[in-house]
């Protein structure tokens, strides 16, 4: 009686151990709601509470404040459904993240998170402020001093107007981020596009992005846009839809294929200097280089930040983020370009880092594997790592999308800071790695040595064709390298191709009968969560 | 005196406004009121939204003109 | 319609990749130089010294060790090529000339360089980079492409002869062959045509997969037989249609929609001649390269082409093209998985009735098509609809 008190005091300060968490008792149905929130002992569960659940609820509130303020932010939730059926259920999607996460990796990945929200109010926010629908068709100064281009067109290519003007992503928070936060959104813009004619196998972001149009639920922020053939031939083809429905003046600033071939930078700084020139004539406005290093010297930062946490994670335990914090903080911030988010939270970031690199904590004590993820990750189930390590122990250290943009550009004059920014911009996120030559999908047997990996999560984007069209040489190299391999089957946006609980027995049927190994927590091995967020 | 008591009524607010959204948090009260009854009522909304029928949208071949630059005019004085 | 004297000879050359031409040539000699794309000119692989063949996989309809490789959700055409090439059809290649403009196509030739599939020691595969607009830009990186990856590879490799001289020969033979072809294709604009779809899509693929200079004979004497062809009195054709779309090298495809009662008058996909068989022409003070540059990025109708006009553009190509060759509706096919046309087949079967009064029939087809009777009731019903919609109109 006495040892059990004990045990239920510890438990209750400390939280439950690892493998008695019982996480998947929490779960409510096949809803993703929980009974309760974890707990976490004392000292978690109230940080989580007033650091993370308070914090982001209260910051929510005041970057809506200060972003342009309740009345248009409850205009744009009435008319976008992107905006209403996503962005209010954003703290689920913290915690869907954060299950399990104890100490500094808590911490340090709900940061990431508080960054990706603040970025994304700001966003949808100043689209708003600038979009004509919700203005009564008025154009006013916002609209014409915004940018609207492809969300693969990244942000640094608009670093020389950022005095003066504004860039956004088309597609980047009405699409993208939604995806992530609540993949019931995304399914309408899918169901939408396929109902005018279009099949159902093409690149489901692509469809999605042109599905968002078809319901016109873009909203009309600029008086262009710039389009990209950024990744792949799907966003090529989907311009043609842009333009129809967009119906405004449009030019696509294109990047070559083969980007390693000594012969094609030359193109690229042409398409970007064409893009300016495209802005200036239409908008008036001309980039300043002066205006372009003060940014890109912020950026760097950044970027020479992003190589210190790949040192620590490739070679110590002491690496502080999660698999999906690490993945979905890199993508947003490389591809939007420098903000100031990204540096305060690269700042607390940091100063945790050093905590636990000085301190030797072992942030994931329960790692039974250290797993690279490769190929293009499902939107609808990006914290599958964070169940992954709570059910399995596996560790995912890194992914192949982390790995793009990964240039710290020149500002010294304009010749080289311009074939800086070219290169970078040829180096995007899927396309550095999927296309310009089998060589590049093949970084994975340097970047396993590199992260020091001994497993491989395969994601196996169904409707990509750049990468099925190589999948029977990834399961010869598999062979013949004795790697433990797992092929994650999905369909990037689209939950009801292969669900969530589809993808668990995946990788339970792979660790049970390749890996012979037991759960770490039995509870998380078989539920359904079909209707979760 | 009196602002002992305004003062300690205020806290005591304060103290049950952080035990209720405590409890809220913990009962994950939030994700159920917006699963169970502010996403149904969003759904319904936008599904009864009037919207343009995109398939009307003009598509002139002379709209919009061949942003054509060359070596001469590419460049940004 | 009398028959075509070669027709049967054409046909049985497009059997095989490896046909009885294409061995004649190797005979003699010459390079074998294989493509894909109509972006890799094919009068640069015809200078002397070596001949173009764009690659077919006839008759490949279950191409399955190419599915493992390149799994089952990609364009049959890449993996037929694929299964096309490890069965050994192209071990007489002598080099791949590659162009990463489409994935699947794209990954089928990475497949040639990674893997030990073409069983020649002297074959390499070598990848040119393609511009996405008609731009100065666009023209300029093109050609240094080409000049690069195709030029000087040929020049290294296999000591072509790659001078202005040499690429000025090879386009006078290369415009001979265009001129043949259109010649032959005009007959489609006749009230009555002299030629059917099935054969002309022939006649256009021989001149795609064979030496030039071994099929120019048979091409004059086709365009002097075209010349005396009388039509049939009573035709047997309903309407007149344009086919247009994704990839298309089975000629059994236009056949089957011409055994649905519609005549099939203008190709304008990828291996038809709308375009693909204009004549190069090198303007004064231009050089060589540089008039094959400027060629085939104008004539290219590939949606691609990303700048706006040029989008727009194609829809107002497809109107002008059926205002030419007179036809009553438009077929858009688009290969399963093709992501260029699966979304250039939505804007053009939304935009042509609407704009341009034109009746569209849209499809999703396979490479080599099996399972014909679904299409066959599309076709038949397009007929009827365009039909019914001229008596409509009549009255």
């Amino acid at each position: 009686m006495k040892k059990k008190l004990k045990k239920v005091l510890k438990d209750f300060w400390y939280g439950k151990p690892h493998g008695e968490r019982r996480l998947g008792d929490l779960y409510i149905g096949n809803t993703g709601l929980y009974k309760h929130r974890e707990w976490r002992g004392v000292k978690d569960t109230f940080y989580y509470f007033n650091k993370i659940w308070l914090y982001n609820y209260g910051g929510i509130l005041m970057d809506i404040m200060r972003f342009g303020g309740p009345i248009i932010a409850v205009k744009g939730l009435l008319r976008y459904r992107w905006f209403g059926q996503t962005y209010l259920t954003a703290l689920h999607w913290f915690d869907r993240g954060l299950e399990g996460m104890r100490g500094e990796v808590l911490r340090a990945s709900a940061w990431h998170y508080r960054a990706m929200t603040c970025e994304t109010i700001r966003q949808f926010m100043h689209m708003f402020r600038a979009d004509t629908r919700l203005h009564g068709g008025k154009k006013n100064k916002w609209y014409y001093k915004t940018i609207m281009h492809d969300e693969t067109v990244c942000g640094s290519v608009f670093y020389g107007y950022r005095d003066r003007m504004e860039n956004i992503a088309m597609q980047l928070v009405p699409y993208f981020v939604t995806c992530h936060v609540n993949n019931h959104t995304v399914l309408h813009y899918i169901d939408a596009v396929q109902s005018i004619g279009l099949p159902g196998d093409p690149c489901p972001m692509c469809q999605a992005e042109a599905g968002l149009l078809v319901l016109d639920d873009v909203p009309d922020y600029s008086p262009v846009m710039i389009t990209s053939n950024e990744a792949c031939d799907a966003s090529v083809a989907t311009s043609v839809l842009h333009d129809w429905f967009l119906n405004k003046p449009l030019i696509s600033m294109t990047q070559p294929m083969r980007f390693n071939d000594p012969l094609v930078h030359e193109y690229t700084m042409n398409e970007i200097k064409e893009a300016w020139k495209f802005i200036e004539e239409q908008m008036g406005e001309k980039p300043d280089f002066d205006v372009y290093v003060e940014y890109t010297e912020k950026y760097n930062e950044l970027t020479k930040f992003e190589h210190e946490k790949w040192d620590v994670a490739a070679n110590t335990p002491y690496y502080p983020i999660n698999g999906v914090a690490q993945a979905l903080y890199r993508i947003y911030y490389s591809q939007v370009g420098y903000r100031e988010i990204w540096a305060k939270t690269d700042a607390k970031v940091k100063k945790i880092l050093n905590k636990c690199v000085e301190q030797k904590i072992n942030t994931f004590p329960m790692t039974r594997h250290r797993v690279l993820a490769w190929s293009c990750a499902p939107l609808y189930f990006s914290n599958w790592c964070t169940w992954a390590y709570n059910c399995w122990g596996l560790n995912v250290i890194m992914n192949m999308d982390s790995l793009m943009f990964d240039i710290v550009l020149r500002t010294d004059n304009e010749e080289d800071a311009l074939f800086d920014l070219a290169r970078y911009h040829e180096m995007a996120p899927m396309r550095r790695m999927a296309v310009g030559g089998h060589e590049h999908i093949f970084e994975i047997w340097e970047n396993l040595e590199r992260f020091n990996c001994d497993m491989v999560m395969m994601y196996d984007q169904l409707q990509c064709k750049g990468m099925q069209g190589i999948v029977g040489l990834f399961e010869d190299e598999f062979r013949e390298r004795n790697i433990h391999a797992i092929w994650m089957p999905h369909a990037l946006p689209d939950k009801r191709t292969v669900s969530r609980a589809e993808i668990r027995s995946i990788i339970n049927d792979y660790m049970f009968t390749v890996m012979r190994e037991e759960p770490l927590d039995p509870s998380l091995l078989d539920f359904d969560d079909i209707m979760s967020w | 005196m009196k602002f002992k008591k305004t003062l300690l009524k205020i806290l005591g607010a304060l103290a049950l406004t952080y035990v209720g959204l405590f409890l809220v948090f913990f009962f994950d009260l939030d994700g159920k009121a917006l699963f169970y009854f502010v996403e149904p009522m969003l759904d319904k909304h936008y599904s009864k939204l009037k919207r343009r029928d995109m398939l009307k949208q003009p598509y002139g071949m002379e709209d919009f003109p061949e942003y054509s630059y060359t070596e001469e005019n590419r460049d940004i004085e | 319609m009398r028959d075509l004297k070669h027709l049967i000879f054409f046909d049985d050359l497009l059997q095989e990749a490896n046909n009885e031409l294409v061995r004649q040539a190797k005979k003699e000699g010459l390079r074998a130089l294989g493509y894909t794309c109509y972006f890799m000119p094919e009068v640069l692989l015809d200078l002397p010294g070596c001949f173009s063949v764009r690659l077919r996989a006839p008759r490949c309809t279950s191409p399955d060790v190419a599915t493992y490789y390149m799994s089952g959700r990609t364009c049959h055409y890449g993996r037929s090529l694929l299964e096309r090439a490890l069965e050994g059809g192209y071990n007489f290649l002598d080099a791949q000339m590659a162009t990463e403009t489409c994935t699947v196509t794209c990954r089928f030739q990475e497949h040639l360089q990674i893997m030990p599939i073409i069983e020649n020691p002297d074959f390499f595969c070598e990848f040119t980079d393609v511009p996405f607009k008609k731009s100065e830009n666009g023209r300029e990186h093109y050609a240094k492409q080409l000049q690069a990856h195709v030029l000087d590879k040929l020049s290294e490799k296999f000591g072509i002869d790659t001078s202005d001289e040499a690429i000025l020969k090879a386009i006078e033979q290369h415009n001979e062959v265009c001129r043949l072809v259109t010649e032959i294709g005009s007959y489609r604009k006749l009230d009555n045509p002299t030629i059917t779809g099935h054969e002309f899509s022939t006649i256009m693929l021989v001149s795609l997969v064979c030496p030039k200079h071994l099929i120019l004979p048979y091409l004059r004497e086709t365009a002097e037989e075209m010349k005396k062809r009388e039509p049939d009195k009573k035709p047997n054709w309903r309407v007149k249609v344009m086919v247009t779309g994704s990839e298309n090298d089975d000629p059994g495809f236009i056949e089957l929609i011409e055994s649905c009662g519609a005549l099939v008058v203008a190709d304008r996909f990828c291996y038809g001649s709308l375009p693909g068989r204009e004549e190069i022409e090198v303007k004064e003070g231009e050089r060589p390269l540089e008039a094959v540059v400027r060629h085939y990025l104008d004539t290219g109708q590939c949606p691609r082409y990303m700048e706006q006009h040029e989008i727009r553009g194609r829809k107002q190509y497809l109107a002008e093209l059926a205002k030419e060759y007179k036809v009553d509706g438009i077929i858009v096919e688009s290969n399963k998985f093709c992501e260029y046309w699966s979304y250039e087949r939505v804007a053009n079967s939304l935009i042509l009735p609407r704009d341009f009064n034109i009746p569209v029939c849209s499809i999703e087809k396979e490479y080599i098509n099996t399972s014909v009777g679904q299409l066959r009731t599309r076709f038949q019903a397009f007929v009827e609809s365009i039909e019914l919609k001229k008596i409509q109109e009549g009255a």
